[in-house]
């Protein structure tokens, strides 16, 4: 398809109609924030948008080798080091620096096994080397959330149906309203506290997402299902606080309890830090959701535009990139969770340039913006408020079934 | 004795279990390979302390194994595992030294185009560090010895029968060897130097070397010819490894005088080496090793939905690619992968069912 043509004015493309829609950052020329207005896509301008996508992302697989692998191991090996060095510190030292120092390297080390190892090890990033430290099917990760939960809610849930509604269930972490097209309930007006709460013990969060809860007491469950979706997760939640607070401070002997604290601290930092992360990722202001009806039929392009539409970046250094997982590019994650994720920088002009071409705006902004939009929209939508239709999509639908054979896209089951 | 047995297990599991609980296994893993790259406590894994140029596209490589390398018999082989641009590879080598040595070694021809070999022979040097299996196969001398021998090769598949060799010369018990061997020319005969100083040394090994530069003799493997150089062949415990043609010309002729049950083989190549590819998918045998169930495809679906419709249910998730639950070893057998293209031959290599679709018949680890 000739892009020039598919993209003038013609029949199929059609403005959003947008309401409210966002200032993110418009793309290639100088850095103009305004309001900028996604163009929708029809299918067949979606799927030569994903293919465009796709070559970019076979591209970078074809380069994949030794440069990569010597990097996930390099931060390894900077995690092990960093997490025997605190635990050194907190074990032997005497006084407050010991304990600033040895806490700090701890909680260094439980945020790059979350985000840049774990995460991205469990999404498959590293399959391709056979190597089984790297397996994303058996990595078991130092959180109470279990490995398979976690393939399950997220790898699965949230990146196949990534910001519907209804669907997704890490919109919100289905107790906060962070976009408008969210019905508001009294309890809602307790979302400051609970989302605080909730940064304070997320991996408690992460770790209880994929039980449901929220099921059980609406009886979409039963408690025989609610008991056996639980006992992995409690299982390893016992273990965890065992080795945090039982094992680790007795070993510690007369420094059991600045063991505890220390171990408790460097916790609570990591999930303040991977709360902040991952909430800047998906409710900035610049970000859609989407309904159900509108992904129905979704073809593989289409799925392509929503991960970038459910998406915002944040801009910053090398160390920010490494820290959060490279996470501050989700959009470039969303588009491509299997490739590792230190490409995703060199990948993220490429992107942008192609979502220039298709008129698609790409999110991003620095952290302070895009933590500041997030806390803004917590305060502002725990207030009473009208629902927000959500933009539905003008191109009416093909069938069901002719997806399948353009372009492989979600098959039923 | 029982009790003791039981409290030694009970004490090695909950030990296992508290390590992978605590995260201890990985730590310690983590330093031991620190410390020194050829120790790990999940497997085996050898040092490189020695290069030999065999000849031009021949080298021994000689490793020093780690702890957990519980020795070989002569004729037995190992998965070698290397790591080339970050891709963990896997090929058999036989170990061609005798056994019973701290130090082992692996002969290996380079492969024109050879992804493996070549890399070896380009990459790999003393210091280097590579994974091993445990010996295996049953290419192996019967115990007892039987007293008249033919050790018949071609090309590098001397490496086997080279092992058992100099197990019998080290125990001393080169009674009545006969050791034929088929090179392209004499330069191409690996280990030729030690072969000749062998017969030298032991009056119960004839040693026979064909090559094809030789006026005298017949190019390549003759039937006439091997049974007027070993006119008891019929009756010698025999042991073959070489070229697939030559291989097959042997098995022939000692089918033909009925001899087959002397005859033991080792292939260096699996012997369906090249299956079929069908282009459209359908009608593709599926094996399942773990269930032992099979599976014929019918139409052109994914993988996924042709092991679904025959009653299977395989563990999945998103159904597009993306979230790699349906990820599955493939034992053997070529697929396409439809979102990509890309096309998986290489065998033990992970596939995403639900956008894989087959190209020949295939083993999945189901
Ligand atoms: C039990 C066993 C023992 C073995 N022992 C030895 C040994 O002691 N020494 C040794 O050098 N090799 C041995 N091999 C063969 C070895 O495993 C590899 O197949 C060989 O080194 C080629 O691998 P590669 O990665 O270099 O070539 P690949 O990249 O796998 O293949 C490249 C090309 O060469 C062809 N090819 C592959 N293998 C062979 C072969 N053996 N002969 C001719 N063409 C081939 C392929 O069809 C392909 O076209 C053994 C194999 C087995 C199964
Ligand atoms: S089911 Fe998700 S990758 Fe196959």
């Amino acid at each position: 398809m000739h892009l020039g043509t598919a993209f003038g004015s013609g029949a199929g493309s059609v403005m959003r109609p947008g309401p409210g829609t966002p200032p993110c950052n418009s793309h290639g020329k100088k850095e103009v924030s305004m309001t900028h207005q996604n163009k929708t896509l029809t299918r067949e301008q979606a799927d030569a948008f994903g293919r465009e996508l796709l070559a970019l992302r076979q591209e970078v697989v074809a380069d994949l080798g030794e440069r990569d692998v010597e990097h996930i191991r390099r931060i390894i090996r900077a995690a092990r080091r960093s997490e025997a060095a605190g635990r050194v510190l907190l074990h032997v030292g005497i006084g407050p620096v010991s304990f600033v120092l040895g806490t700090s390297a701890l909680a260094l080390s439980k945020i790059l096994e979350n985000m840049e190892i774990g995460h991205n090890v469990m999404h498959g990033q590293y399959d391709w080397t056979g190597d089984p430290d790297l397996a994303s099917q058996r990595y078991e990760w130092d959180l109470v959330c279990t490995g398979d939960d976690w393939r399950h809610s997220h790898n699965y849930e949230h990146h196949t149906f990534t910001n519907i509604l209804g669907k997704d269930r890490d919109i919100g972490y289905v107790m906060l309203r962070v976009v408008q097209e969210q019905e508001w309930k009294p309890v809602h007006l307790a979302q400051p506290i609970l989302a605080a709460l909730l940064a304070l013990f997320f991996q408690w969060g992460v770790g209880a997402h994929d039980l449901r809860i929220d099921e059980l007491f609406a009886g979409k469950q039963t408690s025989r299902q609610f008991a056996r979706r639980a006992r992995p997760f409690l299982t390893k939640a016992t273990w965890q606080l065992f080795k945090d607070y039982g094992f680790f401070p007795i070993l510690a002997l007369a420094n059991a309890p600045r063991v505890a604290l220390g171990n408790l601290l460097a916790n609570g930092a990591r999930n303040l830090w991977a709360f902040a992360v991952i909430f800047c990722g998906h409710f900035p202001e610049g970000v859609r959701v989407y309904d159900q009806a509108e992904t129905e039929n979704e073809s593989r392009g289409e799925w392509y535009a929503r991960q970038l539409g459910g998406s915002a970046n944040v801009e910053g250094g090398r160390w920010l990139h490494l820290l959060t997982g490279h996470l501050s590019h989700q959009i470039e994650h969303h588009l491509f969770p299997d490739v590792p994720a230190s490409r995703y920088p060199e990948m993220a002009p490429r992107v942008r340039e192609i979502c220039a071409r298709y008129g698609q705006s790409y999110c991003t902004g620095s952290f302070r913006r895009q933590l500041g939009s997030v806390a803004r929209r917590i305060g502002r939508l725990a207030l009473p408020g009208p629902r927000r239709p959500v933009a539905a999509k003008p191109v009416a639908h093909p069938a069901a079934g002719r997806v399948a054979s353009a372009w492989i896209g979600r098959r039923a089951a | 004795m029982k009790s003791a047995e039981y409290i030694a297990n009970l004490w090695r599991s909950t030990r296992s279990t508290l390590f992978r609980r605590l995260f201890l296994d990985r730590q310690a893993e983590f330093w031991v390979r620190e410390i020194d790259p050829v120790h790990t406590l999940t497997g085996i894994r050898a040092q490189v302390v020695d290069v030999i140029a065999e000849t031009d596209d021949t080298k021994s490589f000689v490793l020093r194994p780690n702890a957990a390398w519980r020795g070989h018999r002569a004729g037995q082989s190992t998965l070698v595992e290397v790591e080339i641009d970050g891709v963990r590879v896997h090929r058999f080598y036989s170990i061609s030294s005798a056994p019973g040595q701290a130090l082992i070694s692996i002969t290996v021809k380079r492969v024109p185009g050879g992804r493996v070999s070549s890399w070896l022979h380009q990459h790999v040097g003393v210091g280097h560090v590579v994974g091993l299996g445990p010996a295996s196969g049953d290419f192996v001398l019967p115990t007892p010895i039987s007293a008249r021998l033919l050790l018949l090769s071609g090309g590098s598949g001397i490496t086997p029968v080279m092992s058992m060799l100099r197990d019998l010369a080290a125990r001393s018990a080169i009674e009545d060897v006969a050791f034929v061997h088929y090179a392209r020319t004499r330069a191409d005969v690996i280990f030729g130097d030690e072969l000749e100083d062998l017969a030298a040394r032991h009056a119960g090994l004839r040693l026979i070397v064909c090559v094809d530069d030789d006026d005298d003799a017949p190019r390549g493997f003759d039937e006439a010819h091997l049974a007027a150089l070993v006119p008891d062949f019929a009756e010698r415990s025999t042991f073959l490894c070489g070229p697939g043609a030559l291989m097959d010309r042997v098995e022939k002729l000692w089918a033909d005088v009925g001899a087959s049950h002397h005859l033991q083989r080792e292939r260096f190549v699996a012997a369906p080496l090249f299956t079929p590819l069908v282009a459209s998918g359908e009608g593709v045998d599926v094996r399942l090793s773990r269930s032992q169930r099979r599976v014929v495809t019918r139409g052109a679906g994914t993988l996924l939905e042709q092991l679904e419709g025959a009653g299977e249910r395989p563990a999945n998730g998103c159904r597009m690619g993306i979230c790699r639950t349906c990820t599955c070893l493939k034992h053997s057998g070529t697929v396409e992968n439809l979102v990509t293209g890309e096309v998986s031959s290489e065998p033990d290599q992970e596939i995403q069912l639900c956008i894989s679709v087959p190209r020949s018949d295939l083993e999945l680890d189901l």
